[in-house]
This record gives structure tokens, C-alpha cells and sequence, in this order.
């Protein structure tokens, strides 16, 4: 914090109205529609399997206080959305996307780790003009459309993303998410139960990143260097921190419909067995190494393939930053472990100094006890309910919870931990 | 001043070798999660000593140039130093006065600390405040990168947890259960005081080390089961702790200033192994002789082995750039990354050889070379980043940057290790 830059005002205000509304979302949630909890993965899904996708442009809000146009894939005839919509599907299904374009350039969809894609009944296959590849797959003209069909083979988690123009259009915004569900066991990350994972605890991360100039340039109409690209905005499912902590639907964030706070409690061989599960995606022009504290991850999928050898071997591994580079996905289950069992009985062996010789963090309870309550500072933010616990999550290339200029924002959100229950949170 | 505390550093880190390890027994690799809870009754009888003592506050370093520039070296600068810094002061043992006299006087990086798997142990962190920025009161954390199963109040991250304003101290409490090689950092307004200079590796050395059935008292990266000479053990005689960060000078001289850079626009100029470039990584701990402008830079490179010795690399790297380091010419054994054993649930051997380390922010990485024969005299091999850009002093011609030199003597000329990287 320091006099003089307009950052932590900012950053106050939204971090204040993000976690307002997240308090309002965890306790309305009877209010939520069923269709969308507050947290957790959003899926889109069909009975036909059957998905509309829009190519269409709208605006993202970002905390700094900008607006920055964007292109996404709107679900059928539904309002602008980024990114677009998560298409939920089990394995074995046949996947049918149609695609409309509204946009001034031909879009295509292109499904990285999918085989024998369709495009209008034929394979999809790159596109020349003469000699000169045009587009990673056939397009939809303004206006037009093409449809699209695959058989979902592989459970996992994958991209789906404009082959047109992709240096610019899929940095434009038009990309999402695609989970595949290994048949029967919709608890399961691929066709093997040591994949388990608590389905109440299901976390999408989709990773991106933005050039405001290279927006700035097609929302007027005019052309954009690449070799001028520079990212500075940086956002989990469309948001960037604070609002990435903010409740699916928040409706102050009309067309970035996804947050990205996971919500746990802690391991219990009896009550909570199972962890939970984090899909992640990367969708920028570098590595994005994702740092969850609290924890190891333990990955146990890569682009849609479980970390199996050729003879079976358990392949899957633990790590504590999870470098998600371009076009990949990861798959990793996570949980928290209460090691130390602290408590009121079972104190801390350090003193907690008083309110005056510390600075109390937002999220804070006033007590090191899972579950604890303590003084708090008055006026301060005290967004803390029944004394859950905080663990942050967030992009290690620490130039990227930047946010043009705004600092502790960008890739960045949280992993709530609530009190075993019964607890006293709302 | 700083020679005094260089040595008393690596003389307390001798004194740790020594005891580490003893009357430990074996935990099993994969222990029972509930046994885990069953000790936490007993971290109180156990008692938790204060094992080391820093200082958050500013300070300034060396870092070589032919030339000169705006941000490089920096006119604030006292003289011989070029860069300003944030950083921690190792304060172990001080009266107040003397911690008091340490503001200013950061070290870059902060000093190596190491614990052993399962003793509870207190780290106190002091804010002495930044004397080149009287108006800038941020608070400091320490933030071990990496420390599973972590409660908020010691994790560092100042918006779930609690962080120490100027003038205060905070005790955290570690009890490491999973060895390897963890780094720490502050992780109040993370990317400046990252970037600033914020940042060390911390390590934990295993139970095994005490001994286990079939398995002799010695020292080991991992918990691995099985003894020396088996291909997937992790002994080793020699271990050299090898951080990586970036100075940017534009952001350093811009905090110096009263200044902000604009992150997104981040381009290093100069790339560090334990706070030194290339060729300042080989010369000796401490202030090197007539180097006094190194007395803020304490901790060499320079990796020394008998020939047949198994020497351990702990890497890590708290720049915001994927690195990666090449050994050229001996080929390495990665067995350890994020401070996990490279073996899978079912005990397949997930470690390899290689000679590039790639490792990106936030990443650490663990790997055992034998060191090879000699002819005659001394062997000398090169351990650089291959992102050669990394290999250059803020963009001049010559060798300078993340390098250092692998000198390798004929068996029985060292003394044992008696402390990390000697
Ligand atoms: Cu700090
Ligand atoms: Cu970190």
C-alpha cells in the first residue's frame, strides 16, 4: 500500500463489492438458481447433445474500472458471454456444435484432442487458397454457419477455440471449455477410480490473457501489429481478481457469468473422503505457472488423458505450482488436510499479538483457529463469516496479478475452507 | 558488520548439520493421514525453538556494468552498490539494538534455512521498515512456498492471514512433515517485494537421515526406501542450494525513486543465482577479499566435489521467467520436483536423467549428479541457463549472468560438507 497511487482505493472498493456479493451468493443460496450454484463449474448441457454457439462481440468489465471489447461464443441465440459457454457432455456421446458467425470475419472451431471431427458431414480438414492455408478448418462466413460433430471417445477436460485467424480471434476471446465425463461415473476424472473426486467440489480454471491495444483496434475497425503484443490483463473464466471470487451469475458482471472461487472443507477419512476436482486450461501465448497454496495438486490428467503408462503404471504426480502452457489442460484433484488439528484446546504454540502490532488481512478472522473468531479491526473489511479459512490461488509469473497498473489483481482467486460441519456458516 | 554475521550464519548452519537428523526414526513414505493428527497433541511437550530470526526491511547490492543508464547503477546509490533492494537480514541472536541497526541492510537472497522432517520450530520475522522510503509502510510476511496442509495464520499471504507492520514482530510455526526443497518469500504486495528481493530457499531434510531398516544414517533428499547403491536412492555427499530471481532495474530504481513500473512491460536485465551474477557466483561466502561491495551478496555458487561424490542441486527459482539451467558435460539425476519424490502411488520410478533443468517461477527441482573422474588437478564444468539472454550482464557483451562453475578435485581432497553449499 503507498500514498499517491489510485491502486489500493481501487482495489478496496472492488475487492469490497466482489466479496459483498459472494457473501450474498453463499448466503442465498436457495435464491441461486438450481441450474447455477454459486461456485463451482457451470455446465452447459443438451439431451441430444446437441450445442448453438454464437460468434458474436459484447465487452468484459475489468477492475481496474476499464471495459475492453471482446469477440465469444455466445450460447445459441443468448446474451454475449466470456468465455463461452462450458459444454458438458459423457463419454461415448456424439457431440453436435453448430457455429453462427455475426462477426466482420470468418470463424471455424477447431477441438484440440478430439479425432474424426465433422465439418457440414465431411472431415474437418485445414483450409487453402491455392497454396495458402487459410483457416484450421472449414468457416463460418458472416452471417453463416457451419456444424460440427465428433463422438466424445475421451473422458477429460479440453479447448474448444476459433481455427481462423487464431493468432488474433482467439486471443479476441473466442474460446471454452469442453468436459468429457467417463461413462457411468460422473464422480470419476477419467475411466479409473483413482481419479475419484467429490462432484459438490468441481472447479473450472480457464486461463487467458488480454492486449487492450489489440482490442482497442478491432473494436475501431483497424489493423494490429502482433508483433506488437503485449499482455496486461490476466483472467481465470473471464474474470480478473477480485471479481474471480465473486458467485457464477454475479450480477454485477452480466456477461462474465463464471467465477472461480473453490469451496472445500476439510479432508475426513468418514465425511469428506473425496477431493476435489480442477480442471485447468490454458489459453495464452506463454506458461502460466498456477500456484495453489494450501496444498500439493495432484495431477492426475493432461489433455484429456489420464497419467497412466503403457502398463498401467500409476504416472500421476504432486506438485505445488502447476505450469499450464499454451493449449493444455490439467486435471488435478486437491484437498485440504487439517494436520495440526489447532484449537482452542490444541493452541498454537506462537502468541497472536493484539490488534495494534499486526495488519489484519480482509479475510481474516481475528483467530488462527479453523472455525475461530477474534476481534477485528474496526472499520477495517472483516469479509471473514464463521471463521473459515482462506488459501490464495494464483499465477506465479508475478508480473500476471497485475492489472494494468492495478497490483494484487489479474490471475489470481481463492480456495475457500469451511468449518467441518455442523458449522455456524450461512 | 557483515562479515561477522556471514560467519555466525554458516557457523549456526553447521551446528544444525550436525544435530539434524539424530534420534529421528523412519516415517513410512505414505504415513496413515490420521496417525498424522494422533502427534499434534504432542507439538507443545515437544516445545518449538526459535531457529532463525529475519528482518524485513531495504538495502542495497552490487550488480556489474561497463555502463551506465537512467535506472543502472542507481544514483541513489551508496557508494560501489548499484541496486536497490527489499529484502530480509538475517538477525538470529541479535539484542534490539543490534536488529535495530540492520535496517538498511538487507541481504540478497535471504538466508538459506533448512529444517528437519517432524520437529516443530519457530521462524520470527521483524519489521524494521525501508530507510530509503520513510513513506512507504508496507507491512512484511513470510510466505514458505509450498508448506502443505498450512493454516492461514502462518502462510504469509497477507489478505487471509495477518501481516507485521513496522516496528512488530510475528512468530510462524513450521512442523514439516514432507521433505525436499521448498523456497520462501514475502507475499505483501507479491510482485514487488517478490521482484524486490524478498525471496530464499528454505529445505527440509527427511527422517531417513537418522537411519531406517536396511538403510544406514546418512543423508538423502527423500524418505526413499531403499539404500545407497540402489539406482533410485537419493543419497548424497555434497548439497548446494541454487536460487534464481531477475533484477529489472527499471522497477528497482523506480521503488528507489518513489516511482511504479508497469509490470506487464517486465524485462530483466540481470539474472541471479543466489543474488550474484556471473562471475561474482564463484568467488567465496561472506564479503569476498576486495570485494566489499559484495557484503550485502553472501552466498557463492560455486559447487565443489570430490570425484565420486553424488552432489545435490536444490533449485529453485523465484524469478516471474521459466529458466533452464544445462550442466554441461555430467549428466544429472532429477529426483525431486516441488518437493516430491519422483515415484508414483504405485512405486513407479518416475525419476531421469538429463542435463537441462527447466523451471519455471515458483518451481523447485532436485537432482543428483556423481561427480565424474579427473585426469589431473582440478576438473572444471560450467552450469548456466540456456535462455542465453541470461547468460549477459544487463545486455553487454560477455559471460555474466546465471552461471557458476562445477570444480571437481580428485577423491579425498575435500573435508566433508560441513554446511549447505561449502
Ligand atoms: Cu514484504
Ligand atoms: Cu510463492
Amino acid at each position: 500500500m503507498r500514498p499517491g497511487t489510485p491502486g489500493p482505493l481501487i482495489r478496496g472498493l472492488a475487492t469490497f463489492v466482489a466479496f459483498v456479493a459472494l457473501l450474498a451468493a453463499v448466503r442465498g443460496a436457495a435464491a441461486q438458481s438450481l441450474a447455477v450454484p454459486p461456485n463451482g463449474i457451470v455446465c452447459t448441457t443438451s439431451a441430444d447433445d446437441s450445442f448453438a454457439l454464437t460468434a458474436t462481440d459484447g465487452y468484459i468489465s475489468l477492475p481496474d474500472g476499464n471495459s475492453v471489447y471482446m469477440w465469444s461464443f455466445a450460447s445459441g441465440t443468448g446474451p454475449f458471454q466470456h468465455p463461452g459457454p462450458v459444454i458438458c457432455v459423457d463419454q461415448g456421446d456424439t457431440v453436435t456444435i453448430t457455429l453462427s458467425n455475426t462477426l466482420s470475419q470468418p470463424v471455424s472451431l477447431i477441438f484440440p484432442g478430439q479425432s474424426d471431427v465433422l465439418a457440414n458431414g465431411v472431415p474437418s480438414q485445414p483450409q487453402f487458397s491455392g497454396a495458402t492455408l487459410t483457416s484450421l478448418a472449414p468457416a463460418a462466413p458472416t452471417g453463416g454457419s457451419v456444424t460440427y460433430q465428433f463422438v466424445a471417445n475421451e473422458p477429460g477436460t479440453y479447448l474448444y477455440e476459433s481455427g481462423t485467424n487464431p493468432g488474433v480471434q482467439v486471443q479476441m476471446g473466442l474460446f471454452g471449455a469442453i468436459v468429457v465425463r467417463p461413462a457411468g461415473h460422473p464422480d470419476w476424472v477419467y475411466a479409473d477410480a483413482s481419479t475419484a473426486f467429490d462432484p459438490a467440489h468441481e472447479y473450472l480454471m480457464l486461463l487467458s490473457e488480454i492486449d487492450p491495444y489489440l482490442h482497442m483496434a478491432l473494436e475501431r475497425g483497424q489493423s494490429y501489429d502482433m508483433g506488437q503484443y503485449r499482455p496486461r490483463y490476466f483472467l481465470i473464466n473471464g474474470r480478473s481478481f477480485p471479481d474471480t471470487i465473486a458467485p457464477n451469475g454475479a450480477a454485477w458482471l452480466p456477461d462474465q457469468p463464471y467465477g472461480a472461487l473453490a469451496h472445500i472443507y476439510p479432508y475426513d477419512p468418514v465425511t469428506n473422503p473425496l477431493p476435489a476436482l480442477v480442471r485447468y486450461v490454458g489459453v495464452g501465448s506463454a506458461d502460466f505457472p498456477f500456484h495453489p497454496h494450501g496444498n500439493h495438486s495432484r495431477v492426475v490428467g493432461r489433455d484429456g488423458r489420464p497419467l497412466r503408462g503403457d502398463g498401467g503404471e500409476d504416472l500421476s504426480y504432486e506438485k505445488f505450482s502447476l505450469p499450464i502452457g499454451p493449449g493444455q489442460t490439467w486435471d488435478v484433484t486437491f484437498s485440504w488436510h487439517d494436520a495440526e488439528n489447532f484449537s482452542p484446546s490444541n493452541p498454537i504454540p506462537v502468541t497472536v499479538p493484539n490488534q495494534q502490532n499486526l495488519f489484519a488481512g480482509a479475510y481474516w478472522s481475528g483467530s488462527p483457529y479453523l472455525g475461530g473468531t477474534g476481534t477485528l479491526p474496526v472499520g477495517g473489511e472483516g469479509y471473514n463469516q464463521c471463521g473459515e479459512y482462506y488459501h490464495v490461488a494464483h499465477n506465479h509469473a508475478l508480473t500476471q496479478i497485475t492489472s494494468w497498473g492495478l497490483t494484487m489483481s489479474g490471475m489470481m482467486t481463492y480456495t475457500r475452507i469451511d468449518p467441518p460441519e455442523p458449522n455456524s456458516c450461512p | 558488520m557483515d562479515q561477522r554475521l556471514t560467519r555466525r550464519g554458516f557457523l549456526r548452519l553447521g551446528l544444525g548439520a550436525a544435530a539434524g537428523g539424530a534420534g529421528i526414526l523412519l516415517a513410512p513414505h505414505t504415513r496413515d493421514r490420521l496417525a498424522r493428527r494422533a502427534e499434534a497433541a504432542s507439538v507443545l511437550a515437544q516445545g518449538a525453538s526459535l531457529r532463525y530470526h529475519l528482518a524485513g526491511t531495504d538495502g542495497w547490492i552490487s550488480l556489474p556494468s561497463a555502463s551506465s543508464s537512467t535506472y543502472h547503477p542507481d544514483g541513489l546509490a551508496p557508494a560501489g552498490l548499484s541496486t536497490y533492494m527489499f529484502g530480509f537480514a538475517d538477525v538470529t541472536g541479535l539484542d534490539a539494538a543490534q536488529i535495530q541497526a540492520m535496517k538498511n541492510k538487507c541481504q540478497a537472497p535471504a538466508p538459506l534455512m533448512y529444517f528437519d522432517e517432524g520437529q516443530g520450530a519457530l521462524v520470527r520475522l521483524t519489521n524494521l521498515g525501508l530507510a530509503q522510503r520513510p513513506d512507504l509502510t508496507d507491512a512484511h510476511t513470510i510466505h514458505w512456498h509450498g508448506f502443505r496442509n498450512v493454516i492461514p495464520m502462518f502462510d504469509g499471504e497477507p489478505s487471509s492471514s495477518v501481516s507485521v507492520p513496522i516496528g512488530r514482530s510475528l512468530d510462524y510455526y513450521y512442523r514439516p512433515r514432507e521433505p525436499g526443497t521448498y523456497m520462501f518469500h514475502c507475499h505483501v504486495e507479491d510482485t514487488e517485494h517478490v521482484h524486490m528481493g524478498m525471496t530464499g530457499i528454505v529445505f527440509v531434510r527427511p527422517a531417513q537421515n537418522g537411519g531406517a531398516p536396511g538403510i544406514p544414517p546418512g543423508r538423502y533428499v527423500f524418505n526413499d526406501g531403499v539404500p545407497p547403491g540402489d539406482p533410485r536412492s537419493t543419497a548424497y555427499d555434497r548439497e548446494f542450494a541454487v536460487l534464481l530471481t531477475e533484477v529489472w532495474n527499471e522497477a528497482h530504481w523506480d521503488d528507489a525513486h518513489i516511482q511504479l513500473p508497469e509490470w506487464s512491460d517486465y524485462r530483466p536485465d540481470f539474472f541471479l543465482l543466489n543474488g550474484r551474477v556471473y562471475p561474482d557466483t564463484i568467488l567465496p561466502h561472506g564479503t569476498p577479499p576486495g570485494r566489499p561491495d559484495l557484503a550485502y551478496q553472501p552466498y557463492s555458487s560455486l559447487i565443489r566435489a570430490n570425484a565420486g561424490e553424488r552432489v545435490l542441486l536444490r533449485f529453485a527459482n523465484l524469478g516471474f521467467l521459466k529458466q533452464t539451467m544445462v550442466l554441461d558435460g555430467i549428466r544429472l539425476r532429477v529426483v525431486g520436483k516441488d518437493a516430491v519424490l519422483l515415484r508414483g502411488r504405485d512405486g513407479s520410478d518416475l525419476s531421469y536423467q538429463t542435463s537441462t533443468i527447466s523451471i519455471g517461477p515458483g518451481e523447485s527441482v532436485d537432482a543428483i549428479f556423481v561427480a565424474p573422474e579427473v585426469v589431473s588437478g582440478e576438473a572444471t564444468y560450467l552450469l548456466y541457463n540456456r535462455n542465453l539472454v541470461g547468460l549477459s550482464n544487463n545486455g553487454e557483451p560477455g559471460l555474466g549472468g546465471q552461471l557458476t562453475e562445477v570444480r571437481i578435485a580428485p577423491a579425498g581432497t575435500l573435508p566433508p560438507q560441513s554446511a549447505p553449499n561449502q
